[in-house]
C-alpha cells in the first residue's frame, strides 16, 4: 500500500531488495574445497579458512600503527617505542581482542595461532624463522597490560566482576592485569597514583546553568560527611546530577575512557587498543553524531591522545616515558574491520570466557541502546551496510575554518575538551605540540546559540545580545550580566560533553539534583582541575578569557566571524527603508 | 509420537534466560504438531521460549524468530547456510544459541 502522498509507481522500486544471505555456493570462497561454516557479508568461509582470515584483517589494521613512524616499512619487523595497555570491558569484542593480542604478539609457544584449538583448523603462525630469540623475534611490546575499569558503583545494584576479570586475564600469563575502578576518577589518590600534575583542586561546578560556573568543591562540614565525601558518593553525585538518561552512560563511557588513557601515559604505554569491533564502532559513531560528538567522530575510529597536563613523573605508577614526543598514546581499535559477528565465531571456536558487562537498567530508550538495536538489526538483514557507516564516517572532516583545520595550519593541534579530552584527528605522524592548550571548539557556544531552541533566560552569558524579537518590557527578565565574571568551564568543554552536562530532555526523565541537595557544587573528575590548572589564562574558549566571554565580533583565529549587533529603530528603518510601504 | 533429541547449548549471556544452564538435551516431536509438517529450527525457536525461557522473552524472540544479535549455528554451521528457520531437524542435531550483545 502506497502512503498518500507517494508515487505508488516508483515507491515499490525504492525498496531495497534483501539479498540472499550468501554469494552462489555453501563452499568456502577461499580454498573452495570444504563446505562453508560461516557467512560472512555474504561470503562462505570454512572454519579452517576463517581464523587467518580474522587473524589478518586483525594485523592489518594495527600492524601499521606500531612502529614509532607510523606507515613506514616494516621489512625489519615491528617495534612499539613503549608498552602495551589493553583496555578489557568484559565485553565480546576486547575478548576477542585480548586473544587475539596474546596469540599474535606475547605468546611465542607453536599452537599460538589461533588454529590448533580449532578443531580441524591450521594455525595462522609457525615458530618464527631464526628460532624464537633470535633479535628479529623479540617482543614487539616489551610489557603488556590489561585494564579493567569496574563501573559497578555508577550503576545501582550492578554486580562487581572485578574478580572474574581477573581470573580471565589470569590464564594469560604474559599480560598483567590492572584493575581500576570508575570512581577512580574522583579520587586525588588515583591522580597521584598515575602521577597527574598539577596537583588537582577539588574543583564542583553547578550544572543548573548553562555557563557551569565553578567553584571549588564543597568541603565536609563535620566528621560523619567527611567519611561520606568518597569517590564512589562523588561519582553518584555527578551521575545522578546528570540531565537525561543517554547523559549517564555516555559520561560513565567518557570516565573510562579517560582513565584508561591516564592509565596508559602512567605505565609508559605508547599504544592503548580497545576492542570496538566494525558493528560497535557504527554503533557508537551514530550515537555520538546524535549526541553531538560530529567533531571529533573520525578520532572515534583511531587517534592520538597527548596528556594535556603532566603525568607519569612522580607517581608511584610512572614510567619514564614511552618513546613518543610528549608521551603520545596511539588510541587503536584493531577489530574496526571485524563485526560482531565474525567475534562471536572467534570467540565461540575459540572457547573464550566472555565475562560481559553492566548495562544501565534506565538506558533503554536512551540514544545509544536505540541506535544499538537499529544497527544490530541492519546487520542481520543487510550485512554490508554496517561497513559503509564506518567507512562513511572516516571520509567525514571538519568544516574547513573550524578549529581543526584552522590549528592544523597553525601546526597547533592540541586543542581538547578539559572533560573528555578529545582532540582532533590530526594523523598518526603528528603526535607533537608544545602549544599551550586551547578549547576543542572554537565559537561552540554561539553556534549552540544561533541553532537551538531554548529559553533565552537560560542562555547564561553568552546571550550577550537580546534578540529582535525580545519585547522592551520583558527587559526585566534579561540576563543581567554578572558583577563580576565568574569562572566557567563552558569554554573549555566540546559541544558534545556540554549537552551532556546541560542538555534537559523534554521527558524529564532524570531527578535534577544539582548543584545537589545541600547546594554543593557537582564534583567534576580529577583530571579536569588538572587541565585547567595547567591551561594559560588567556585560553578562554570561543576565543576569550578565562572566564570564556568574547567580545562580540572580536577576530579570532577561526574561519568563521559573526558579528551580532543590536541595531535602533531609527538604523533598521534606514537599511529596510526600500521596501517600506507608504501609510 | 515419534520424537527427536536434540542438544542445544546458550552462550554469550543467552544462557541466563535458561535457568543460568548453558547445555540442554531437548526431545521434540518429530512433527509439528499444527500442521504434520517436520519440525523445523522455527518450531524448536518457538519450543524454547514456551518450555524453557525463564524470563524476559523479549531478549530471545522477536517476530517468531531470534532477535537481531544472535547467532545460530547448526552442528556447528551458520544457520544462514542451513535454511535459517527452515532447517529440518534431525536427531542427534547440535544447535548453539550465542548472543553477540555483551559489548565490546
Amino acid at each position: 500500500m502506497s502512503s498518500s502522498c507517494g508515487n505508488p509507481q516508483a515507491e515499490e522500486d525504492t525498496l531495497m531488495l534483501r539479498r540472499t544471505k550468501f554469494d552462489r555456493s555453501k563452499d568456502c570462497v577461499r580454498c573452495k574445497e570444504r563446505a562453508g561454516n560461516v557467512v560472512v557479508r555474504h561470503a562462505v568461509y570454512c572454519k579452517t579458512c576463517f581464523v587467518p582470515l580474522i587473524a589478518v584483517k586483525f594485523r592489518r589494521a594495527l600492524d601499521p600503527h606500531i612502529n614509532p613512524l607510523p606507515d613506514g616499512p616494516r621489512r625489519k619487523g615491528l617495534k612499539a617505542a613503549g608498552s602495551l595497555l589493553l583496555g578489557l570491558s568484559g565485553g565480546l569484542g576486547s575478548s576477542v581482542l585480548l586473544d587475539l593480542v596474546n596469540r599474535t604478539y606475547f605468546d611465542f609457544s607453536p599452537d599460538a595461532g589461533g588454529g590448533d584449538d580449532v578443531k580441524s583448523g591450521a594455525g595462522v603462525k609457525s615458530e618464527p624463522r631464526g628460532g624464537r630469540d633470535h633479535p628479529r623475534n623479540a617482543s614487539v611490546w616489551p610489557a603488556g597490560r590489561v585494564c579493567y575499569v569496574e563501573t559497578c558503583a555508577a550503576f545501582p545494584g550492578a554486580r562487581d566482576r572485578t574478580e572474574h576479570v581477573r581470573r580471565v586475564v589470569a590464564a594469560y600469563d604474559r599480560l598483567e592485569f590492572v584493575p581500576l575502578r570508575v570512581e577512580d576518577a574522583f579520587s586525588s589518590a588515583w591522580w597521584a597514583r598515575v602521577g597527574g600534575a598539577p596537583a588537582s583542586k577539588d574543583l564542583g561546578v553547578d550544572i543548573t546553568n548553562q555557563d557551569l560556573i565553578l567553584s571549588a568543591a564543597s568541603t565536609p562540614h563535620d566528621a560523619s560527611e567527611s567519611e561520606s565525601d568518597t569517590p564512589a558518593s562523588r561519582l553518584q553525585r555527578y551521575i545522578r546530577a546528570l540531565p537525561t538518561q543517554t547523559a549517564i552512560p555516555s559520561a560513565v563511557h567518557t570516565l573510562t575512557r579517560v582513565l584508561l588513557l591516564y592509565t596508559a601515559a602512567a605505565t609508559g604505554a605508547s599504544h592503548l587498543l580497545l576492542g570496538t569491533s566494525l558493528t560497535s564502532l557504527s554503533v557508537s559513531l551514530i550515537a555520538g553524531i546524535a549526541q553531538g560528538g560530529g567533531f571529533a567522530v573520525r578520532e572515534e575510529a583511531q587517534g592520538v591522545w597527548v596528556p594535556g597536563v603532566r603525568v607519569g613523573a612522580g607517581g608511584s605508577g610512572s614510567a619514564n616515558g614511552n618513546g613518543h614526543e610528549n608521551g603520545a598514546v596511539r588510541v587503536v581499535r584493531p577489530l574496526r574491520d571485524i563485526g560482531m559477528k565474525e567475534c562471536a565465531m572467534w570467540a565461540w571456536w575459540h572457547r573464550l570466557v566472555v565475562v560481559g558487562r553492566e548495562k544501565f537498567p534506565g538506558a533503554k530508550q536512551s540514544i545509544g541502546p536505540l541506535t544499538k538495536e537499529f544497527i544490530v538489526g541492519l546487520e542481520r538483514d543487510y550485512p554490508s551496510t554496517v561497513s559503509t557507516v564506518a567507512r562513511t564516517c572516516a571520509k567525514l572532516a571538519p568544516k574547513k575554518g573550524s578549529a581543526t583545520t584552522t590549528n592544523n595550519n597553525n601546526n597547533n593541534n592540541n586543542n581538547i575538551c578539559m572533560l573528555c579530552e578529545r582532540q582532533p584527528l590530526s594523523g598518526l605522524l603528528t603526535t607533537s605540540s608544545s602549544t599551550p592548550q586551547r578549547p576543542a571548539q572554537d565559537g561552540v557556544q554561539d553556534w549552540k546559540a544561533r541553532i537551538s531552541i531554548r529559553s533565552f533566560a537560560d542562555a547564561g552569558s553568552f546571550a550577550t545580545y537580546r534578540p529582535p524579537h525580545f519585547p522592551e518590557r520583558d527587559l526585566s527578565i534579561t540576563p543581567s550580566p554578572a558583577p563580576t565574571p565568574a569562572p566557567s568551564l563552558t569554554p573549555f568543554l566540546c559541544y558534545a560533553c556540554h549537552t551532556t552536562l546541560t542538555s534537559r530532555s523534554s521527558r524529564g526523565t532524570t531527578v535534577r539534583a544539582a548543584p545537589g541537595p545541600t547546594g554543593h557544587p557537582v564534583p567534576l573528575p580529577v583530571w579536569v582541575g588538572g587541565n585547567l590548572a595547567a591551561s594559560p589564562p588567556d585560553s578562554g574558549g570561543d576565543g576569550g578569557g578565562a572566564d570564556g566571554r568574547r567580545e562580540e565580533g572580536e577576530e579570532g583565529d577561526v574561519g568563521e566571524t559573526w558579528v551580532r549587533r543590536r541595531m535602533d529603530p531609527a538604523s533598521m528603518r534606514v537599511v529596510v527603508a526600500d521596501f517600506l510601504l507608504d501609510d | 509420537m515419534t520424537t527427536i533429541s536434540v542438544k542445544v547449548e546458550f552462550s554469550g549471556g543467552l544462557e541466563l534466560l535458561f535457568s543460568n544452564q548453558r547445555s540442554h538435551a531437548v526431545t521434540i516431536p518429530s512433527t509439528d504438531p499444527t500442521d504434520s509438517a517436520p519440525t523445523n529450527l522455527q518450531y524448536l525457536i518457538t519450543y524454547l521460549r514456551d518450555n524453557l525461557l525463564k524470563e524476559r522473552v523479549e531478549l530471545f524472540v522477536e517476530n517468531e524468530t531470534v532477535r537481531p544479535g544472535i547467532l545460530v549455528l547448526v552442528n556447528d554451521t551458520d544457520w544462514e547456510l542451513e535454511g535459517e528457520g527452515d532447517y529440518v531437524l534431525k536427531d542427534g542435531d547440535e544447535i548453539v544459541f550465542i548472543s553477540t550483545l555483551h559489548g565490546g
